[in-house]
């Protein structure tokens, strides 16, 4: 007994016991959710066998289900541009910001801290005040666009299913803007300065320099924002739960939306099991890229 | 000259970007005509300052208060349990520690909304819901954990490990070389840290939504989302609301702005 | 009395063995530095003897007591680390005396005692300074000063000197042999400085690889080296090797293959034996060409520091450096002659390096 406290104060104890009670909590609340979320998506979970230990097994039967429902096509199309628009628009705002703000220009560094309010705000918040931007007859986005005369008469952004979704989406961008501008800022000031005056030397113009040294240096940074973006992305609830709710008729509902809906708002407790199971599956994989490449970077 | 331009150019692309938490402001500031107004006013004429209205008639301290509970109880978990354990993450390399290490990143990937089902299950079984602000904490904590511990551990990978031997030779054990050295020394890393999680903690709404179904215990996140409800018009109520909500979250950033940031991209990226 | 004493220490890294049976006696109040080229193993071992490392076998007793598994705070040590380590938010005063005040000695003694180790050091006007409002210099004094206050059984240095300016290197050398003789504390210095560890110690340890090379007195190592590898690594600039082969006669010995060239070993060695003949720069003397005696060499390089002449010569196909003190009466490309005493001639054996 003296020699494991003696272990514990003064030797690799001390460390193992840090790291154990981390990841015992980690494995409570974490991995054993996990675990248990696979058991349930093989069993008939619903409001009545809820509190059951010994719930029917089905197999399979729960991913069939699911996978034939009429509206799981649609929503899982609603996924892939929910996250590939949000990708592609929040990399390209975000690394032009980033750009500009590498620029030498008075207070260039307190405006872009300005930029990351956006970031901490609550997304159920920031989704309720789109929902007011976004309104159909008294929003200002509607406003702003027949001023500018880019569209004519009002779009009813939010409950119109033609046009829910990339509400959705342009309040995601919205969010993530911050984001992809920061961590691509970090990267662009890694880059050493002397190559650039080198490659100047050599005669490159801007927008050579541009495509020949800026872009592969930040091949890696670029990565690892894009995986971290997806996962991100994967994340999103507070956002759609602000704004539609995933409808009109789920013409704007997500995967993980869609998970959650069918738990606590149907019941269906094992249909949502396999979603999130499914959906987990892919965040891993995104994760596994990100962690690996970014772990290659460090021993390189 | 073109440094001009390029301020002109930020300027602007600052004022798009905020424009929304200008108007969140703007029409908190409105009366309840002016709101429906079209064309929209930019700028109140008659400003109104229906912040006490709003915050009783909706509750808002109970729920701030429910959020400010959550929110307390994470950080006070998350830091207790993940500033030892980025402790020794940051100091030992062995394939425990990368096994560890690598746990906690991806554990960091779960998404809130996909984890509350088997959560919420288990809880159930477990008579957790009946503690339900404790459920929520809980489950919150392992949320932020991860996050907590990778930004965490950054930091104390910047205190020389000399400084601990020092300490050891001076005469102190492990744990007090812990406390006496090494969290002293990456207090402002911790401190910051901590605020990140509670603020993420303070505006959490997937697990309260979930777990929580006494309105009393309810957190602010869920009374905004009560509020908007499927038939809405009361904008200028609902702007109010979310501004009494997020002015303090704001401020904190703004005070904290520069080193939050760089504990994020510094956790983010290494 | 504080020795220490190492028997059969051995230290592994998984599968790399950083520390192979080493056997080290330490006598109390001496001055014994560590020396290698980097990996070689002397500061795991000075780590070892603080128990910042653990080992894997062998005994460790510092004091006649066995240490191996005590923690470092129980072995009465103090340590001077080669970044200081000195504790960025506490003042100088905190940061030398913060071992007193663990160890909860009486206020009026920590006081004392920080005022006369600030008083050798000459940092009384400093003492409320935090470590980053200093100099190099004054840091490695407070990192001095830090260990001084302790009066431990034994001091550990890790390179102290290496981050200062060279000026101030030479100065600090002479403080700490100084501070050396006052205190009396059994010390161990480790550096991969050969002119530091010449200079400062009574006793000197090579290491190569984790294993003890050879052990002893200064100059002991320099007139004597053991093997190729110590002889190469004292002294400066570092000893020649010439491969030769012993003659019939057993007492001369025949430079390379092609020029054939003899040089008088002064003792008798087996005939026929090939060996590695070693010469240290400032052994060669230089001698005109026309000499009748002596080794004929070709000038390749001159470099002169003004005091120093060093040459850049060819000898029997191979390049050697001569030093002399002063300047040279010789030309690049021209022959010259050089002399060396045979009693000044190390022979190595080729294929062990080990002394002949």
């Amino acid at each position: 007994m003296t020699a494991f406290f003696r272990t514990f104060r003064e030797g690799s104890g001390f460390d193992a016991v840090l790291i154990l009670c981390a990841v015992a909590y980690l494995l409570v609340f974490s991995a054993f959710p996990l675990v248990y979320n696979v058991i349930m998506s093989f069993q008939s979970v619903d409001m009545f066998s809820i509190t059951d230990f010994n719930r029917p097994w089905v197999g399979w039967q729960n991913y069939i289900d699911v996978i034939n429902r009429p509206e799981a096509w649609l929503i899982v199309k609603n996924t892939a541009i929910f996250v590939l628009l949000s990708i592609v628009f929040q990399l390209g705002l975000g690394f032009g910001l980033a750009l500009l703000f590498q620029q030498d220009f008075p207070a260039a560094t307190f405006l872009r801290g300005l930029f990351l309010a956006g970031w901490i705000m609550p997304g159920l918040v920031v989704g309720t005040v789109w929902k007011w931007i976004f309104a159909g007859d008294f929003g200002v986005l509607n406003y702003v666009l027949n001023h500018l005369g880019i569209v004519t008469g009002k779009i009813f952004w939010l409950s119109d299913p033609a046009y829910s979704l990339y509400a959705v989406i342009i309040a995601n961008i919205w969010l993530g803007i911050p984001f992809n501008m920061i961590l691509l800022s970090v990267g662009l000031a890694a880059i050493p300065r002397d190559i650039y005056e080198a490659a100047e030397l050599d005669g490159a113009t801007a927008f050579q320099r541009f495509f020949s040294m800026t872009l592969p240096m930040m091949r890696a940074t670029l990565g690892a924002v894009v995986s971290l973006g997806v996962i991100l992305t994967l994340q999103q609830f507070d956002l759609i739960a602000g704004l539609t709710k995933g409808g009109p008729a789920n013409s704007s509902n997500v995967a993980q939306y869609w998970s959650w809906q069918l738990s606590f708002e149907t019941y269906e407790i094992s249909a949502g099991s396999v979603i999130a199971v499914m959906m987990i599956a892919v965040v891993i994989v995104v994760a596994t890229i990100y962690v690996r490449s970014t772990t290659n970077e460090q021993s390189a | 000259m073109k440094r001009y331009i390029l301020l002109a150019v930020a300027l602007v692309s600052v004022a798009v970007y905020l424009f929304p938490l200008y108007w969140m402001y703007v029409t908190a500031l409105k009366s309840g005509t002016e709101i429906f107004q079209y064309p929209p006013t930019f700028w109140p004429p008659h400003p109104q300052w229906n912040f006490r209205q709003v915050f009783l008639q909706h509750s808002m301290a109970s729920y701030l208060w429910n959020s400010l509970v959550i929110a307390v109880g994470v950080t006070a978990i998350t830091v207790v349990i993940g500033t030892g354990a980025a402790y020794s993450l940051a100091r030992i390399r062995n394939r425990w520690t990368s096994v560890a290490l690598f746990t906690v990143l991806m554990l960091q990937v779960l998404p809130s909304s996909l984890m509350v089902t088997p959560l919420f299950v288990a809880f159930n079984q477990m008579g957790l819901l009946a503690t339900p602000r404790l459920a929520v904490t809980l489950a919150q904590a392992a949320k932020v954990l991860t996050l907590y511990i990778v930004i965490c551990r950054s930091t104390f990978l910047q205190v020389p490990r000399e400084l601990e031997e020092a300490a050891l030779v001076d005469g102190n054990s492990r744990i007090g070389a812990f406390f006496r050295i090494i969290v002293p020394l990456a207090r402002n890393g911790i401190l910051v840290t901590s605020v990140l999680i509670f603020l993420q903690s303070f505006g959490e709404f997937v697990y309260s939504r979930s777990l929580i179904s006494e309105k009393s215990l309810q957190t602010a996140t869920v009374g905004l989302s009560e509020f908007v409800g499927p038939q809405i018009n009361d904008w200028n109520g609902i702007m109010t609301y979310s501004a009494i909500y997020i002015t303090p979250i704001l401020i904190v950033f703004v005070l904290l702005q520069r080193r939050i940031v760089s504990g994020l991209t510094a956790g983010a990226l290494k | 009395m504080n020795q220490i004493e190492i028997d059969d220490l051995n230290k592994h890294y998984g599968a790399y063995h950083a520390l192979r049976d080493i056997n080290l006696k330490i006598p109390a109040g001496s001055f014994v530095a560590l020396i290698g080229p980097s990996g070689c193993g002397k500061s795991t071992l000075l780590r070892t003897i603080a128990g910042l490392e653990k080992f894997t076998g062998g005994t460790l007793r510092i004091a006649g007591e066995v240490m191996n598994t005590r923690p470092p705070r129980e072995r009465d040590v103090a340590m001077v680390f080669q970044s200081y380590a000195l504790y960025p938010h506490m003042d100088v005063e905190r940061n030398m005396t913060y071992s007193l005040r663990l160890k909860r000695r009486p206020r009026e003694e920590i006081l004392e005692r920080a005022k006369s180790a600030a008083n050798t050091l000459g940092l009384t006007a400093l003492l409320s300074r935090k470590p980053r409002e200093l100099s190099g210099g004054q840091r490695q004094r407070v990192a001095m000063g830090r260990a001084i206050v302790r009066n431990p059984k034994v001091f550990l240095f890790d390179e102290p000197l290496s981050n200062l300016d060279a000026e101030l290197r030479v100065r600090m050398r002479g403080e700490i042999r100084r501070l050396h003789e006052r205190l009396g504390a059994t010390s161990v210095y480790v550096t991969h400085d050969q002119i530091e560890a010449m200079t400062m110690a009574d006793y000197v340890v090579v290491l190569r690889a984790g294993r003890i090379e050879q052990q002893g007195a200064p100059l002991d190592l320099y007139d004597r080296p053991a093997n190729r590898f110590v002889a190469g690594f004292i002294g400066s600039p570092s000893m020649n090797f010439l491969p030769a082969r012993v003659a019939e006669d057993g007492r001369t010995a025949i430079l390379g293959e092609a020029d054939g060239q003899r040089i008088d070993l002064g003792r008798e060695v087996e005939p026929g034996r090939e060996i590695l003949v070693g010469m240290r720069p400032e052994h060669l003397q230089i001698r005109p060409a026309s000499d009748a005696t002596g080794l004929q060499a070709t000038v390749e390089l001159l470099e002169s520091t003004g005091s120093m002449t060093f040459m850049e010569a060819r000898l029997a196909g191979a390049p050697i450096t001569v030093s002399q003190a002063g300047r040279m009466a010789a030309a690049r490309g021209e022959p010259v002659r050089l002399q060396i005493d045979p009693e000044n001639l190390r022979l190595f054996d080729p294929a062990t390096e080990a002394a002949i």
